[in-house]
């Protein structure tokens, strides 16, 4: 297979060709708007569609037009955009329709600055829009993973029929790497089961999401969480980098995850027992690999992230607290160092 | 003269790009203000996203910095509560007829007392050059590239069509014309839309300034900008010419001073007095 030295922002758009996603409706947004590039020049040459839309909540409108017709349909942003498009995306949850979101976060809140955060966590992670929902959430951590988890996204969403989001960040977007391209291309099929595309098969089928009956909409609802809870059992992912003796894990994902890696290469050099723990997956959070840590003996918890300890939060409560969790983070467009990180990494072993 | 034009200077470095048209807007608002004789405490600049957004912040005056496409749901916020003071948006023509295009349509409907000042470069420039809701037919953008092929907004002829109160048209390429036009629409009360094309250097080789100096003209002494069917002509008619000037007028009852009659305002100078509210609470009953 070929492979090219790629953007992150560009690495989705192969990704989502390979998926088979059908159309790409965007609204520029620095620093995700190079993902709308790549679609406009590809999707046209593939004959896909690529439409862009006159603002952000347009966009999302499209893809819930798009998907309802059971095809792949995406869009993607950045932050103030994604806050945009969070009605959308609450719909779309409501409606069970797959969709696939890409947010290549940048700080905030409000218009904030271009340069890479992971503030967006909780708006994107807890859902962000009004009800009951989860999106299934997807953390790539270099520009191979921003074309493959782009390509699980589709999977993974049109499986549960769940809004799926690839969080990434302005660095993984805008930095190049080598891209070993996918083996396969996909050539998903329509689920005439619930999608309608005008054809007698799929008459019988309604998208909505109001049910004007509480007890209806409660039943819904229920229903709703017992898919997240099936999702939970099933999908959880994370790469877990010299845990098997760690008395330390670090977690982190996108690039603080990267920075973490050269970290515990630095600690383990100085006789520190430290780890890597990397979800791959934030909903669902990979809790299950986590509490295996901790029940093997596992010590001491740093999270290393671009925001105010919202995945600090999962953490915690993914293990229920039962060993010290520490935060070490930046805000505001700035990189956690891998200085900081071994600072802490220091710290806490002694703590041991 | 009480007002000097150094009131209204600022030392903050410019960001745009050297030949950009939004130095001569910046110059003309600058000028108009002083020319009217407003303090810059007196005046409120509300803006969004954008190249032409960051106005306000190489002049010395109130600013508010808000969302994009949102700058005209903003100002009517702080013309409410401030009616006493002079708001004024400036907005790109993504902001204020893409993203911002509803707030737009009722904004005009509405008729609040503020202007609403469109930087037109037909271009999103701030995030590198995509097709805006005004750039022509056919033409090649980083996102078009076979040409754009959904047709240009017509603003003018929208808000005329809607008989927005005061709608006038300048370019960066008449300077010149553009303070008298400004200060008409500050002056103006209601709702003011100052459409102004822009040349953008970096974006389009195309509308230089030169262009539209060779591609305008000044409406005639006589043109009487209340005959709304002229005005749509004006707007309407098939041609390469622009007109600049005030295009369209209407006298229609001003939002604010309807809404704020029965009540003490500025709002924000008012004291709130909590027996009111209480003398409310029979009424619950």
């Amino acid at each position: 297979m070929a492979t090219q030295l790629v953007k992150g922002n560009t690495a989705v758009i192969i990704g989502a060709l390979y998926a088979g996603c059908d159309s790409f409706f965007g609204y520029p947004i620095t620093p995700a708007s190079e993902i709308l590039h790549e679609a406009a020049q590809k999707f046209p040459q593939a004959g896909r569609c690529m439409v862009q839309a006159e603002s952000e909540e347009a966009a999302i409108n499209m893809v819930f037009g798009a998907a309802t017709t059971g095809r792949r349909a995406m869009t993607a942003s950045s932050g103030p955009g994604i806050s945009l498009k969070s009605e959308g995306i609450s719909y779309l949850a409501g409606a069970q329709l797959p969709a696939v979101v890409v947010d290549i976060m940048r700080a905030g809140p409000g218009l904030g600055n271009i340069g890479p955060e992971q503030g967006d966590y909780n708006q994107v992670v807890k859902g962000g829009g009004h009800g009951n929902y989860r999106n299934i959430v997807l953390a790539p951590a270099s520009v191979q993973e921003m074309c493959d988890l782009t390509m699980r996204a589709f999977e993974l969403s049109q499986k549960w029929r769940m809004v799926a989001v690839v969080l990434a960040d302005g660095v993984l977007g805008q930095m190049i790497e080598p891209l070993r391209f996918p083996e396969q291309s996909v050539a998903p099929e329509t689920d005439t089961s619930w999608a309608v595309d005008g054809t007698a098969a799929t008459r019988p089928n309604v998208v909505t999401s109001i049910f004007l009956d509480f007890d209806q909409q409660e039943a819904f609802n229920n229903q709703l969480q017992e898919k997240y809870a099936a999702v939970e059992a099933a999908e959880q992912d994370v790469e877990c980098i010299r845990m098997e003796d760690a008395d330390i894990a670090l977690v982190a994902y996108g690039i603080s995850a990267r920075i973490a890696q050269g970290a515990v290469e630095a600690a383990r050099a100085e006789g520190i027992r430290a780890g890597l723990f990397r979800p791959k997956t934030l909903f669902p959070f990979p809790k299950d690999a986590l509490n295996a840590f901790v029940d093997q003996g596992g010590k001491q918890v740093i999270c290393v992230e671009m925001s105010n300890g919202q995945m600090c939060d999962d953490v915690k409560l993914a293990i229920e607290c039962r060993c010290p969790v520490h935060l070490v983070n930046r805000l505001g467009g700035n990189l956690v160092t891998e200085g900081a990180v071994l600072t802490a990494l220091r710290e806490t072993a002694k703590q041991i | 003269m009480s007002v000097k034009p150094a009131d209204y200077a600022s030392s903050v470095p410019i960001a745009w790009c050297p030949g950009c048209g939004n130095f001569a807007i910046l110059n003309s608002a600058k000028k108009a203000l002083t020319e009217l004789e407003l303090p810059p405490e007196r005046v409120v600049i509300c803006t969004g996203i954008g190249q032409a957004p960051k106005l306000p912040h190489y002049m010395r005056v109130n600013t508010f910095n808000g969302l994009h496409g949102r700058e005209v749901a903003a100002a009517i916020g702080i013309k409410l509560a401030a009616n006493d003071l002079t708001v004024i948006v400036h907005a790109g023509e993504g902001g204020a007829y893409g993203e911002g295009g509803n707030h737009f349509l009722h904004a005009i409907r509405r008729n609040v007392d503020m202007t609403l000042v469109v930087h037109d470069n037909r271009y999103y420039a701030l995030t590198k050059g995509q097709a805006s809701p005004t750039t022509p037919l056919g033409t090649v953008t980083r996102i078009e590239s076979d040409g754009v092929v959904i047709p240009p907004l017509n603003p003018l002829a929208l808000a005329i069509s809607q008989s927005c109160s005061f709608v006038g048209q300048g370019t960066t390429g008449r300077p010149d014309l553009l303070v008298p036009l400004l200060k008409a629409a500050i002056q103006h009360r209601g709702f003011s839309l100052v459409h102004i094309l822009q040349s953008c250097p970096t974006w389009d080789r195309v509308h230089t300034p030169q262009f539209y100096r060779d591609h305008s003209d000044e409406l005639q002494e006589d043109y009487d900008p209340y005959d709304r069917e002229a005005a749509l002509r004006q707007v309407l008619t098939p041609s390469e010419r622009h007109p600049l000037g005030i295009l369209y007028l209407d006298d229609r009852p001003v939002y604010d001073e309807q809404a704020l009659e029965q009540i003490e305002h500025p709002l924000r100078q008012r004291t709130v007095n909590p027996d009111a509210a209480l003398a409310l609470l029979a009424t619950f009953a």
